[in-house]
């Protein structure tokens, strides 16, 4: 104590220099004219680039901090991204639904799809509109990319459909090429198939297939698939003829029931005209 | 001992009072001598370093407040005068050294001191470049004062005839 006491006499004179510098340079701080103003900047310009050339000296905590901050944006903008992509996806394929809706002529209810079954033989979809809606029964199902089936079972809310996906579906159907004409069905595995069709008729790989006017209950002209493999047996007069369908069934959430009723009197022909033979 | 800080408050107030309100009208082409500088360097000369320190602070610090220009930049300036000044200080050659040109000379060399810290502050931010006011002001100031402070040296010379 004694010598912190000496050492303090011995410099006592640089010692209240310094206090009164400091006290004279707080009462220039205070000012604020233009010659403050100056030296301010070159303060800062002076402890700016003493920050600058120590900034090459890594600060672990900061960096640390630093790095605990950008993972957290990181995983903000992740989230991000991915909800503006989901919004894209969402609003391009609403255009599709939009468009597809403009384009086509057709009477067509939008509707959710709120369950569906992919992995039975008897494949079938659910639809948050029913009756009240205008759904009828045997009303075909569609969307964007083409045929999904036909309405089997309707409340008042909701309506069930069956998928083209489905053993007992059934659909007049002809090549978009050559229009020849055959039936689409489905036998349980990867592709529909379609039946009744000639060995000698004019049919190739690649070939588009859409629904037939021969319907009563599809309109003519839907896409249903394309033709991937075409295989001949002997001893059958037809071709088995694999067509991929055009719909994705495992990602349709949207779909447009076709508010069209069979004409009455064609079928009533029809059916007389079948009593006749 | 005092008596003679009361003397040093009331001399000091005294020729604050001359600074600002008499000796612009014995100003030359705007060059205005500091008598407050002589004073300090008298101080410092005569009761050493600490005083010098202590009375250079005091002093610039009234005179800002009076004249309101520049808060702190005469405190710091004439502070650092009264250390200056207070390496001249020998306490058995004080009044040799004030009735000498020796006294003259010190004033000299802390008025340049002075000029030159507050022509650097002063300076800043303005269009005035610090060569041409520390030639223009600083080195004029400084030659004023110190040929004023012949008067003091010679009334010393007069008061401690040897």
């Amino acid at each position: 104590m004694e010598r912190l006491i000496n050492i303090i006499l011995l410099f006592k004179e640089y010692i209240v220099l310094v206090i009164l510098i400091i006290v004279s340079l707080v009462l220039l701080s205070n000012n604020d004219n233009r010659q403050l103003h100056a030296i301010r900047g070159y303060t800062i310009g002076f402890v700016g680039a003493m920050q600058n050339a120590l900034s090459v000296i890594p600060n672990v905590f900061e960096l640390k901090r630093e790095n605990r901050i950008l993972r957290q944006l990181n995983v903000n903008l992740s989230d991000e991204v991915n909800r503006l992509r989901e919004a894209r996806l969402e609003n391009h394929h609403l255009h599709q639904m939009l468009s597809f809706k403009e384009q086509g002529k057709l009477p067509l209810l939008p509707a959710d799809v709120v369950g569906k079954s992919l992995h039975l033989l008897r494949n079938t979809l659910t639809i948050a509109i029913g009756e009240q809606d205008g759904v009828r029964v045997d009303m075909p199902i569609i969307c964007e990319t083409g045929l999904v089936g036909k309405i089997i079972a309707t409340s008042a809310h909701y309506s069930v459909g069956q998928l083209v996906l489905n053993k007992d579906f059934r659909v007049s159907a002809k090549v978009q090429r050559s229009r020849i004409v055959g039936i689409i069905a489905w036998d349980g595995g990867e592709t529909l198939r379609l039946k009744n069709v000639a060995k000698k008729q004019d049919i190739r790989e690649g070939d588009v297939i859409l629904t037939s006017e021969y319907s009563n209950i599809f309109p003519r002209d839907i896409k249903i698939g394309t033709v991937v493999r075409i295989s001949e047996k002997t001893g059958n007069l037809f071709k088995d003829v694999d067509v991929e369908p055009n719909v994705d069934f495992f990602t349709l959430e949207q779909v447009f029931v076709v508010t069209t009723v069979p004409d009455m009197e064609r079928v009533s022909l029809e059916k007389n005209a079948g009593h006749l033979k | 001992m005092i008596a003679r800080e009361v003397r040093y408050g009331l001399v000091s107030l005294f020729l604050i009072l001359l600074q600002t309100q008499v000796m612009r009208y014995l100003s030359l082409e705007g060059i205005t001598p500091d008598i407050l500088m002589i004073w300090i360097v008298y101080i410092a000369l005569m009761s050493g370093q600490m005083h010098g320190i202590i009375w250079g602070f005091s002093v610039g610090v009234v005179f800002d407040l009076v004249t309101g220009n520049f808060i702190g930049l005469s405190a710091l300036t004439k502070t650092i005068c009264g250390f200056v000044a207070g390496y001249f200080f020998n306490e058995n050659k004080t009044i040799l050294t004030l009735r000498s040109y020796r006294f003259v000379i010190i004033v000299l060399i802390v008025s340049l001191v002075h000029n030159t810290i507050y022509f650097v502050i002063f300076t800043q931010g303005t269009d005035i470049g610090f060569i041409r006011a520390i030639f223009q002001f600083g080195l004029a100031t400084a030659l004023y004062t110190s040929t004023l402070t012949l008067l003091p040296m010679f009334r010393f010379g007069r008061k401690y005839q040897v």
